[in-house]
């Protein structure tokens, strides 16, 4: 399973500041988790991508977003919003 | 030309006399410059006296508005104040939002010049008719915030608008502010030199209207914009504020805590500084900007929370306590002191007290609040913080300068640099000293395909050219940054709105050189002030102590990337635009030696 932690906007639409997936490549957990969130759909995930209000980073820490991209059984992934000025 | 008056307002300053006079701009002006920071910038060029001490009566203060403002279009009730620095000794430039910003360019002009200094604490009131401009000596304002001016000044009639300062303005404390309407002009210390012309507040009377070339499509594009403004990407500011980056922050492990000792205060006490933790420690309410459709202004208690004022009064300081860090806020405000310099100078004489190289009876999560008094009046050991850590760090010694985190003896803003390799060049290069504003380079590290713990001496002076000029154009316009996730297409949405509102075809080229022209320009006012390449560094404790996971500069990393940087701007090793950029942005036709202006002849 993969840990996703939501943060700013994506917590609030989400209602939730974390939640459990299967493991695999980013797309399908994306899909996975817009099931399990739908106050995430549309203006967070929008067809299984990532819209460009949020960003999703591996641990805080290399943000992706290649749909391809394989996240690794018990990774933890952070969902913020894109806008980060203040 | 529609949208621009074509002229400035000079206004003399000596003894208790008050002389002003409209000096015409040509029209190449406003095409080389925009408005706002842009044309500020030129005008601080022409205006400054060269080596001119930032706190003497020479040192003008400029006011510079933009061509947008007074249109219906969305967040565009701001203006720019600039100055050289007393804090940085270089360029400084504020923005500000609010409803003065409107009132003052219905002077009939697109910026205002104050030179001189008054010998008596005194309102200054501008009028579109110069007979009518005077100082007025107000002794008994002397102590008040800019908000108990206003709201005295509304009771008894005497303005509605006005920009002033609090008390650490008037002690010329090195990073006060300029307050105006409540909003702050903050960085740099502006507040420190209208104190040392001796002017409590500035009020405006006009009712001069610019005007728009093309109001159809101007009022077309203002409810297009507006639409947008209130769309998905600008919810975090509607919804949350700036507030919410700090648990955000704390979880990225870019939040600095401890003078930037760590980058983390833990989940919990995140928590408790979020806006939900803010919420619960005092009434929230949301507010607006004049003219803006964001609302952004978060107030808890009546004080409105930034993040970097959230960042500077909390975990820098090490307060986890959202009351204290409330109260710390408000004080602020009404005393007119920058958060971030404030908090960055208290982190740091907190950490040479905890080191033992002083015996000042400060501490790492001590009640803020009276020492920001001590401050903005100069009291006590408050009169040497009040010169910022720069300053204080030469008084200190014992190698305390290793971590005194400023550059250009500007604060740094609330993001680690040793977790963000690209922002940490965006800091050292930052004309104005470190800062987040004029360069939103920490965009390009949270980006994917950017490792932000590796200096990428390859790409990031692009992504930093890039930053500075995207915030250069939207500071010149003026409109405001929380609005840039809307607009796709800057350059070329930039270049439709200033067709519109002024009539003068410019398209996404000319604005392009615009944003390097004004790069250009601040760089060559910090050349001609002093700059020299070794001051575009972060102190020693960024590449010396690592962060807890092994994250650290180095040196050798970030000298190559400021050389890299100012090789991609045209600059030449000892500062200063090369043949190539003066040619292409025809800098010798703006940084001409012209002297100043004259003082107008009816102050003899």
């Amino acid at each position: 399973m993969v840990t996703v932690e939501l943060y700013g906007v994506p917590r609030l639409r989400a209602g939730a500041s974390s939640v459990e997936v299967p493991a695999g490549k980013l797309a399908s957990i994306l899909h996975a988790l817009a099931s399990a969130l739908p106050g995430l759909s549309p203006d967070i995930i929008r067809d299984g991508r990532l819209s460009e209000h949020a960003l999703v980073a591996i641990d805080g820490r290399e943000v992706v977003a290649d749909p391809e991209r394989v996240i690794a059984d018990g990774a933890t992934l952070v969902l913020i919003s894109a806008a980060a000025g203040g | 030309m529609r949208g621009n008056f074509g002229r400035i307002l000079l206004v003399e300053l000596r003894g208790d006399r008050v002389a002003v006079e409209h000096v015409p701009l040509a029209p190449q002006v406003y095409r080389a410059f925009v408005g706002g920071v842009g044309l500020g910038a030129y005008l601080l060029w022409r205006f400054a006296p060269p080596g001119v001490d930032p706190l003497a009566p020479a040192a003008p203060l400029v006011y510079a508005f933009s061509p947008l403002l007074g249109t219906p279009l969305t967040t565009t009730a701001k203006f720019a104040v600039l100055c050289k620095s007393p804090l940085t000794g270089r360029i400084s430039d504020g923005l500000s939002s609010s409803r003065f910003a409107i009132a003052a360019k219905r002077l009939g002009v697109d910026a205002i010049v104050v030179r001189g200094a008054l010998d008596r604490l005194s309102w200054l009131h501008l009028d579109e008719d110069p007979a009518a401009c005077r100082a007025v000596p107000c002794p008994a304002w002397a102590g008040l915030s800019a908000h108990e001016l206003s709201d005295m000044a509304s009771k008894q009639g005497l303005f509605r608008h006005v920009s002033a300062v609090g008390p650490a303005g008037e002690r010329q404390v090195r990073y006060a502010t300029i307050s105006n309407d409540g909003r702050h002009a903050g960085r740099g210390g502006a507040g420190a030199v209208l104190g040392a012309k001796r002017v409590k507040a500035i009020s405006v009377r006009g009712a001069a209207v610019a005007g728009v070339a093309d109001a159809a499509g101007v009022q077309a594009r203002a409810r297009d914009l507006a639409a947008r403004s209130a769309g998905a990407a600008t919810e975090k500011y509607r919804a949350l504020g700036t507030a919410a980056n700090l648990e955000t922050f704390d979880r990225l492990r870019i939040l600095p805590r401890r003078n930037f000792q760590t980058v983390s205060i833990g989940q919990a006490a995140a928590r408790r500084l979020a806006p939900e933790g803010l919420a619960r420690a005092a009434e929230h309410v949301r507010e607006s900007c004049a003219g803006c459709t964001i609302g952004c202004d978060h107030r808890y208690g009546g004080t409105r929370v930034e993040y970097e004022t959230q960042f500077a009064l909390g975990p820098l300081v090490d307060v986890d306590d959202p009351s204290r860090l409330l109260a710390a806020a408000g004080a602020c405000d009404a005393l007119g002191l920058d958060t971030i310099s404030v908090g960055g100078t208290l982190a740091f004489a907190m950490e040479c007290a905890e080191r033992g190289l002083v015996d000042w009876p400060l501490r790492f999560g001590d009640d803020i609040v009276p020492w920001l008094g001590a401050i903005a009046r100069r009291e006590g050991l408050g009169d040497l913080l009040a010169e910022g850590t720069r300053r204080v760090a030469a008084a200190v010694g014992h190698g305390s300068e290793r971590f005194a985190c400023h550059v250009k003896g500007l604060e740094l803003p609330g993001y680690e640099p040793r977790a963000m390799q690209t922002f940490a060049l965006g800091l050292c290069v930052a004309s104005r000293g470190a800062d987040h504003n004029r360069s939103g380079a920490y965009q390009a590290d949270l980006q994917p395909g950017v490792d932000r713990y590796r200096a990428d001496v390859a790409r990031a002076p692009a992504r930093v050219i890039e930053a500075e000029d995207h915030a250069a154009l939207l500071d010149s316009l003026i409109l405001c940054k929380f609005l840039r996730g809307a607009i796709r297409e800057p350059w070329r949405e930039g270049a439709e709105l200033l067709t519109m509102v002024t009539g003068l075809s410019q398209g996404e080229g000319d604005l392009r050189r615009v944003a390097r022209r004004i790069a250009a320009v601040r760089h060559a006012f910090n050349v001609r002030e002093g700059w020299t390449l070794a001051e575009d560094r972060l102190p020693d404790r960024f590449f010396d102590e690592a962060l807890e996971d092994g994250a650290s500069l180095r040196r050798a990393d970030v000298a190559a990337m400021v050389d890299a940087y100012h090789a991609a701007r045209g600059h030449v090793p000892h500062g200063g635009p090369d043949e190539r950029l003066r040619r292409e942005l025809e800098l010798d036709a703006w940084l001409t030696d012209t002297p100043p202006l004259q003082a107008p002849a009816s102050l003899g």
